[in-house]
């Protein structure tokens, strides 16, 4: 489905060079729900963006379906941590807007919104603007929004982010409901371990700068999944160990360039 | 007892709060606007200046009675009117396309801001006679004024308003591949309508200031012709009917046309940062 192979990127700043990203090679089966953890500013923001075609890579190469990346494409959809709704639009007009964009007609369009924002638990919310929604709601309409073009691949950028605990929780179980009837293929970057291990058929960790591919975990336990059984605290033990290392160097390199800066 | 009266009258006064607090302010606002009006009546029966120089408030409103009578203020009113409408309507329709263009293409910005910037600093006035020559006494150069001082506002609050689309809406309408007409038609011209509300009240602010001064030169109609022309018969009277005139229409537009404008769009849609 996705094949990523020596996926690299670097920036260029004053002081020299930054690589975000170092030779990243994974790939995802069709249908998987896989998640993307690791230290802030680790890249992983980056790969996703690079897999949305948003921004280039500096080498290696994304085929989706065998198809190479180029730029953005009707195949991949993206939901931003800030929702990034319309606040011009309607919640209907906001779901809507992938499928105007396309030029599809007013009544298929229609028919896409009024069943996708029953599905997210918005139906009534259709005439309303974004900002007389809640974070968790505005999300459902991101969600909708992306769903409405009908990508091969779900692109989430730590969508929970910026929510609250119980809302989170929600969302969580919200968008497994979702992902079960709609059957997307997800990459879902986030910094918590528990939404991973909660969410993720595979929880991909990774380095601290550059990025890398740590570890390829796969979570076999069965949805929905128990927060405080011993399996699920094995894993936390599990991925904990395996973070702190990155999350520590992660520090090391942002109070060296506080030094240095 | 004495425990329910406490209560009672704590949520008594909690609920009259904002109401009393208006008509406090009111009340203070129209104080201060009687007391203007009484010291310009002192100093008027003080005979400080002149009376050919310095009209009292009953000459003023008498002046208003009279002018509308004769037909002369409703002449003046509309022939400035229509200038400045005109004027501003012309600002707003190559400012708003020139800025929208400005914002989004670093081409453009470095094509046309330098010449931009170097023009924008000459006074409206300073065109008139030029405007004269080009265009005559009148309409037209009137209007090339008011055009002219309007221009900028606009254009530099519309090409502020699209730089603050970038990122997150471009990357949304890239993700979705919004081809480019739909792009401007959806997300460049209502994400900048903020910033092009406050560019065409300040269009408006800047016309409406400079129009006196334009038609006190260069035209024989409008409420600025009419203020300069009462000087020959000495009429302060009709000079100070005039300048009030030309104030409330000016508070009119600002406070009911441009705040109605503002409701039905920005407000609407929770894009609205901070209450004026």
């Amino acid at each position: 489905m996705v094949e990523i192979q020596t996926l690299s990127k670097r920036y260029q700043v004053d002081e020299g060079e930054i690589v975000a990203l170092a030779a990243t090679s994974l790939t995802i089966g069709e249908g998987e729900f896989v998640c993307l953890l690791g230290p802030s500013g680790c890249g992983k923001s980056t790969l996703l963006k690079i897999v949305a075609g948003l921004i280039p890579a500096s080498g290696g190469s994304v085929l989706i379906n065998g198809h190479p990346v180029a730029g953005p494409g009707p195949d991949r959809a993206v939901v931003f941590q800030d929702y990034a709704l319309f606040p011009w639009m309607t919640v209907n007009d906001n779901v809507e807007f992938g499928l105007a964009a396309r030029g599809v007609d007013a009544t298929r369009r229609h028919q896409v919104s009024g069943e996708l924002l029953r599905v997210v638990g918005l139906g009534d919310f259709a005439a309303k603007y974004p900002h007389h929604l809640s974070g968790g709601m505005k999300q459902r309409v991101s969600i909708a929004r992306a769903l409405a073009v009908d990508p091969v691949l779900l692109l989430m950028d730590e969508p929970f982010g910026a929510l609250d605990a119980q809302t989170r929780y929600v969302m969580q179980q919200e968008l497994l409901r979702i992902w079960r009837g709609y059957r997307k293929t997800v990459l879902f970057v986030t910094h918590s371990i528990e939404e991973a291990l909660y969410l993720g058929d595979r929880v991909l960790i990774m380095t601290a700068r550059p990025g890398r591919i740590k570890a390829d975990l796969r979570v076999s336990q069965p949805r929905p999944r128990d927060v405080a059984g011993d399996e699920f605290t094995r894993l936390r033990k599990q991925t904990l160990d395996l973070l702190s290392e990155e999350i520590a160097r992660s520090m090391e390199q942002d109070s060296a360039r506080a030094v240095t800066s | 007892m004495s425990g329910t009266t406490i209560e009672r009258a704590g949520a008594a006064s909690i609920a009259r709060t904002p109401r009393r607090r208006v008509s406090r302010d009111t009340l203070l606002g129209a104080g201060t606007l009687i007391g203007f009006l009484l010291v310009w009546k002192v100093v008027h029966w003080l005979g400080l200046f002149p009376p050919w120089a310095f009209p009292s408030p009953e000459q003023v409103v008498g002046a208003f009675v009279d002018l509308t009578r004769s037909g002369q203020l409703p002449a003046n009113t509309w022939a400035s009117l229509l200038r400045q409408i005109v004027g501003v309507f012309l600002a707003a329709a190559v400012g708003i396309p020139a800025g929208l263009l400005l914002g989004a293409s670093r081409t453009a910005r470095a094509a046309l801001l330098p010449l931009c910037r170097l023009i924008y600093p000459i006074p409206g006035i300073a065109w008139i006679p030029l405007a004269i020559l080009w265009f005559g006494i009148g309409f037209k150069s009137t209007v090339f004024v008011i055009f002219f001082t309007g221009l900028w506002p606009i254009l530099f609050n519309t090409m502020a308003g699209v730089s603050t689309l970038e990122g997150q809406y471009t990357d949304v309408a890239r993700v979705y591949l919004a081809p480019r007409l739909f792009y401007v038609r959806k997300i460049l011209i209502p994400g900048s309508l903020p910033f092009i509300i406050t560019g065409v009240r300040l269009t408006y602010g800047v016309g409406w200031r400079v129009i006196v001064g334009a038609e006190m030169i260069s035209s024989i109609t409008g409420l600025g012709f009419m203020i300069d022309d009462a000087r020959w018969q000495l009429r302060p009277d009709v000079m100070v009917a005039g300048m009030i005139t030309i104030a409330m229409i000016g508070w009119f537009m600002e406070n009911w046309a441009f705040d109605w404008l503002e409701r039905v769009t920005i407000e609407r849609w929770g894009m609205k940062t901070a209450p004026r």
